[in-house]
């Protein structure tokens, strides 16, 4: 029987718990930039769109070292973190899933953004000239449309943050039990002498468990379609 | 089309495929250890200067280098912060046994950023490092194969304090990552080499080992089995020769 190491389980619980908090955390912004880019046109649209888009396209070390300078102990942003709430980011998993949830960002605003412009305008106008404010329009009436949307972005999200190594390593190094998740923990056995039976072991949990969400997300999203269309 | 012209392109792109390495002939490809990175550049200009030979270096973490060098990877000479990963590599018959020398010593120094509170102190086997470090992290190299990480946990194991340690620790990927994490205050205090220490204004030695609390810091050099062309052997030759023994010296290595 295939039974984890301590070290597997600990890396494993660390991936699920910073890609969870990365996703969950990341997702009301991530439907608001969506619903912006999709529903309001304002000058420097396309910078705002480019600037959600740069983690994609850049390395994820770029991200990583950004993140560091501008969120570290004495970075501008996380100087104020420190003095004000005494919190510290670096070498902790709250700062791995923020750089998880930074370079996962524009792929769930691209899934969800593409669902909104597919929605049929008329049926939230309908909403509306039945005396239903915009605020309850969209969430009684948008979202249950884009919910796909929503499934796809969430789960490609999370599915980015899983295999997050570059900026990670970059911000918060590798820490057991608090930074060293799935992908940091398989780079650290590659450099042991005798690591590569356990850097295998990694690599076939890394398998199982992509290709277990990527079900799951499948079979989700069915369930959604059946029920839309009612 | 100007076929001529094309065929000779293609030729040429062949015979510098063909010759199974870099088209200049001339350059000397070498893997080495992070905290040789100033030391070696300023040698490698001083022979470049001399002979018209060029180096190329890749520099990470003695672990990271030998396990790309057992993967095949093009390094010509193999320069390793420890005999550990030097020894891994004469065992899988990787490098040239004999061609192997112990260049260089150095030492292990308790860093912390300059605007840091500690005071200078002589580190004893009954010194608490975990105390020191507060509530923050020390950061150093990856203690289960990062040289300089293993010669830390080496001395934290023999004063008995390693079960305190190893939950603060911050494992960077090489020694420079380690400098550079106190270097930014995201760590209060980090175990790098003297060298590293010194070429940093930004970190201050707060004390250094004692060689009896770790094995003595010896970095060996070899040529790699199957690369080891006359400019290569030339450049090995050439770290050992009194204009660079000067420059090592001038980063704080010993020469051995």
């Amino acid at each position: 029987m295939f039974s984890l190491t301590p070290l597997e389980i600990e890396a494993l619980r660390l991936s699920l718990l910073v890609s969870g908090v990365a996703v969950a955390g990341s997702l009301p912004l991530g439907i608001l930039c969506a619903w912006v880019l999709a529903r309001r046109d304002f000058p420097g649209k396309v910078l705002v769109d480019g600037l959600i888009h740069l983690p994609l396209v850049l390395p994820p070390v770029v991200v990583g070292y950004f993140l560091l300078v501008v969120l570290g102990r004495r970075g501008p942003v996380g100087s104020l973190l420190l003095d004000w709430f005494g919190i510290t980011l670096g070498f902790t998993w709250k700062g791995a899933a923020i750089a998880s949830a930074v370079i996962a960002f524009p792929l769930m605003v691209r899934a969800i953004r593409l669902s909104l412009e597919s929605v049929d305008r008329g049926l939230e106008q309908a909403a509306r000239t039945l005396g239903c404010g915009p605020v309850r329009t969209f969430f009684t009436v948008t979202l249950p449309l884009v919910s796909p949307g929503l499934l796809t972005g969430t789960i490609l999200g999370f599915a980015r943050s899983l295999s997050e190594f570059g900026a990670t390593i970059t911000f918060v190094s590798n820490i057991p039990g608090e930074t060293r998740t799935l992908p940091i923990a398989l780079y650290a056995l590659t450099q042991v002498p005798g690591g590569d039976a356990a850097a295998m072991r990694l690599c076939v949990i890394s398998v199982a468990v992509a290709f277990i969400a990527l079900l799951a997300a499948e079979i989700l999203a069915r369930r959604v379609q059946t029920r839309l269309r009612g | 089309m100007s076929s001529p012209y094309l065929r000779s392109l293609l030729a040429g792109l062949v015979l510098c495929f063909a010759a199974g390495g870099p088209c200049h002939a001339e350059d000397v490809m070498v893997f080495a250890a992070a905290s040789l990175t100033n030391a070696l550049n300023d040698i490698a200009e001083q022979f470049s200067a001399k002979t018209g030979t060029h180096m190329s270096a890749s520099y990470a973490a003695s672990s990271a280098l030998a396990k790309q060098i057992e993967q095949g990877a093009p390094a010509q000479i193999f320069a390793s912060a420890d005999l550990k990963w030097m020894d891994y590599l004469v065992e899988k018959k990787l490098v040239v046994a004999d061609s192997r020398i112990n260049l260089l010593g150095n030492r292990l120094v308790l860093v912390a950023p300059a605007d840091s509170k500690l005071d200078k102190m002589e580190i004893t086997p009954k010194t608490d490092i975990a105390a020191l470090a507060g509530n923050g992290r020390i950061s150093t190299g990856d203690p289960d194969s990062v040289p300089v990480g293993l010669y830390f946990r080496q001395a934290m194991e023999r004063s008995g304090q390693w079960a305190a340690i190893e939950p603060k620790l911050a494992r960077a990927d090489s020694v420079r990552a380690a400098l550079a994490q106190v270097e930014r205050g995201e760590a209060p205090l980090g175990v790098v080499y003297a060298t590293d220490a010194a070429i940093s204004r930004k970190v201050k030695v707060v004390g250094v080992f004692p060689e009896s609390m770790h094995d003595f810091i010896v970095y060996p050099f070899a040529l790699v089995t199957g690369k080891d062309s006359a400019a290569a052997k030339g450049l090995l030759a050439y770290l050992s020769t009194n204009d660079a023994k000067a420059v090592w010296v001038r980063y704080g290595f010993k020469v051995n």
